[in-house]
């Protein structure tokens, strides 16, 4: 095994070496290649002047040119714009595969994540054979196959309150493309203070949101567009809150949000939106305030869009309102704690060790009768479950329902009232939830019936007794 | 269209799995100020869980939802309007 680690380890090594040698030699050529096209256009340097694109840029962008709200104007906007994309993700990916596409001079990435299996599905840009690259590299080597003439700048870092003013500062228009309430309200904060108009979209199993936030962008205290603290002031309780591995995600939903933030990206550059204040005086195109909207996507509702009206700026807003106690540097200091304002879930530990069993030693204990209770949702269940159990989601003990909390409704009747009820769950948390909520109903027959937890769930099954358990 | 002195409620994202439903419809006329109370009742631990980070929208507008009802501002939520119920979505 080790013999076979170490050749793996030599292989990985080896492959870096030549992706390096392989990236220098394409470098070489985009110099030489570079160096014939300045030479070209020496001959030709009258026609340079004459047009503000290369023959090149017109071919490639005609299609969006003629378009009259882009038109040659818009082009040289989107040209002369510096967009940065926080995560290079299912939203991330879309999103900059169409700005890059679009002709934007600038997009810098900002990501810490490698590419894994299960991005695959919806993070169009990386590919099967870019698993374990960082995403930054793996989605601008796929944006310069796109589209070789923007400037791309890649952050391989995630956004923080230290590193998050030197970024920010450097791009026109930001995208919040992360999957956390911390990252959310930061990103926020920082467009404010740094006086950026910033397109934030989320996704969810088959839900989509989008807002555009402090459109135009201006300085905290001014009458401008909301920012998120507006529209959110109170975070999600931090138990409450699913991510796409808990929760699941269909691609082309969080897709569909990465191309609408696309499509408000080159709306708001090509109509002059991020322009400097200077020349916006004088264009008079921005000083109409439109209400700001949030478009909620339901791929299975009846009704799968719809927009909601949201006011300006709320009274009062921590960041963004005339009474705002946010600065660069309470930022940057770390003196407001995102962490702790979305608060933070450590590892459920509700039950006593004596409540809780091995994996390992519940395999030895399944030819004595006994109640396996699997609380994950059905569509987990559907996808793999050990013989004999039963199925009780989690959410149906949230609601408290008596028969389902004292185990009427799924307790057998010739299960005898000392045989033992084992509760599992995909990684241990809900189990034990269920099993304190069990006990606390009299399931456990004043201590005659053994009620525990499978610890860690299928995850330590998958681990200790059963390999083939599929991972999902 | 809700039936004759009810009106809908929609729920997004985590207020739909929270409550098992994409909508359905409550009998009016019904206080702004009540209506998170009132769900909690019927979806015990909602208002905490869920109700209170939430955007809520009158008729495809945002509304603030008073802590109480005295400060004589209260909103009636009437038959047929439509009230939607939209949590903070953070995954992507």
């Amino acid at each position: 095994m080790e013999s076979a680690n170490a050749s793996a380890e030599g292989l990985r090594k080896q492959i870096s070496e030549t992706e390096e040698s392989l990236r220098k030699l394409k470098a070489q050529l985009h110099q030489f290649e570079f160096q014939e096209k300045s030479d070209s256009a020496k001959t030709v340097s009258l026609d340079e002047h004459k047009w503000p694109l290369s023959a090149e840029e017109y071919k490639r962008y005609g299609r969006q040119m003629i378009v009259p709200s882009v038109g040659i104007q818009g082009q040289l906007r989107l040209k002369a714009a510096k967009v940065l994309i926080i995560g290079a993700g299912g939203l991330g990916c879309p999103a900059a595969a169409y700005i890059a596409g679009a002709g934007v001079g600038t997009l810098g990435i900002v990501d810490g994540d490698v590419v894994e299996t299960s991005n695959l599905h919806r993070q169009i840009l990386h590919g099967t054979e870019k698993i374990r690259w960082k995403k930054v590299d793996s989605m601008i080597a796929s944006l310069k196959s796109l589209n070789p003439n923007p400037a791309y700048v890649a952050h391989a870092e995630h956004i923080s309150p230290q590193n998050s003013e030197s970024i920010v500062k450097q791009y026109d228009l930001v995208l919040d493309c992360t999957d956390n309430p911390a990252s959310r309200y930061l990103i926020s904060d920082i467009c404010i203070l740094l006086q950026k108009t910033l397109i934030s979209a989320s996704a969810l199993r088959t839900d989509g949101q989008l807002i555009v936030l402090n459109l135009p962008p201006l300085p905290a205290g001014a009458e401008g567009g909301p920012c998120y603290r507006c529209v959110f002031p109170k975070p999600p309780p931090a138990d409450t809150v699913v991510s796409c591995g808990d929760g699941g995600i269909i691609g082309p939903v969080v897709g569909v949000m990465g191309v609408m933030q696309a499509v408000e990206a080159i709306k708001i550059i090509t109509s002059g939106k991020i322009d400097s204040s200077a020349e916006v005086a004088g264009s008079g195109e921005n000083t109409k305030q439109e209400p700001t909207l949030m478009l909620l996507f339901s791929a299975n509702s009846s009704q799968p869009f719809r927009s909601v009206k949201l006011r300006s700026r709320r009274a009062g807003c921590f960041a963004c309102s005339k009474d705002s106690q946010l600065s660069l540097e309470s930022l940057t200091s770390g003196s407001v704690d995102y962490v702790l304002f979305c608060g933070f879930t450590s590892p459920t530990k509700i039950l006593q060790p004596e409540e809780r069993i091995e994996a390992s030693q519940y395999s030895k204990v399944r030819s004595k009768q006994h109640i396996l209770l699997d609380v994950r949702d059905k569509v987990q269940f559907d996808i793999c479950h050990l013989d004999g159990s039963i199925n009780v989601p989690f959410s149906n003990f949230q609601g408290g329902k008596e028969d389902v909390v004292d185990g009427s409704s799924w307790i057998p009747d010739s299960l005898p009232n000392d045989a033992s009820v084992y509760v599992v769950c995909r990684l241990g948390n809900d189990s034990q939830v269920v099993t304190r909520k069990l006990k606390e109903a009299g399931l456990d027959a004043r201590g005659k019936r053994y009620i525990g937890d499978v610890k860690g769930g299928f995850k330590a099954w998958k681990e200790q007794v059963d390999q083939s358990w599929p991972e999902y | 269209m809700a039936p004759i002195g009810h009106f809908t409620v929609l729920y997004f994202a985590s207020a739909s799995s929270y409550t098992l439903k994409d909508s359905e419809f409550l009998p009016t006329p019904l206080p702004l100020s009540k209506l998170f109370d009132h769900l909690d009742q019927r979806y015990k631990g909602m208002k905490a869980k869920v109700l209170e980070s939430c955007l809520v929208t009158l008729n495809l507008e945002y509304v603030d939802v008073p802590e109480s009802a005295t400060d004589g501002q209260d909103l009636i939520i009437k038959e047929g309007d439509e009230v939607a119920i939209i949590p903070p979505v953070s995954s992507g």
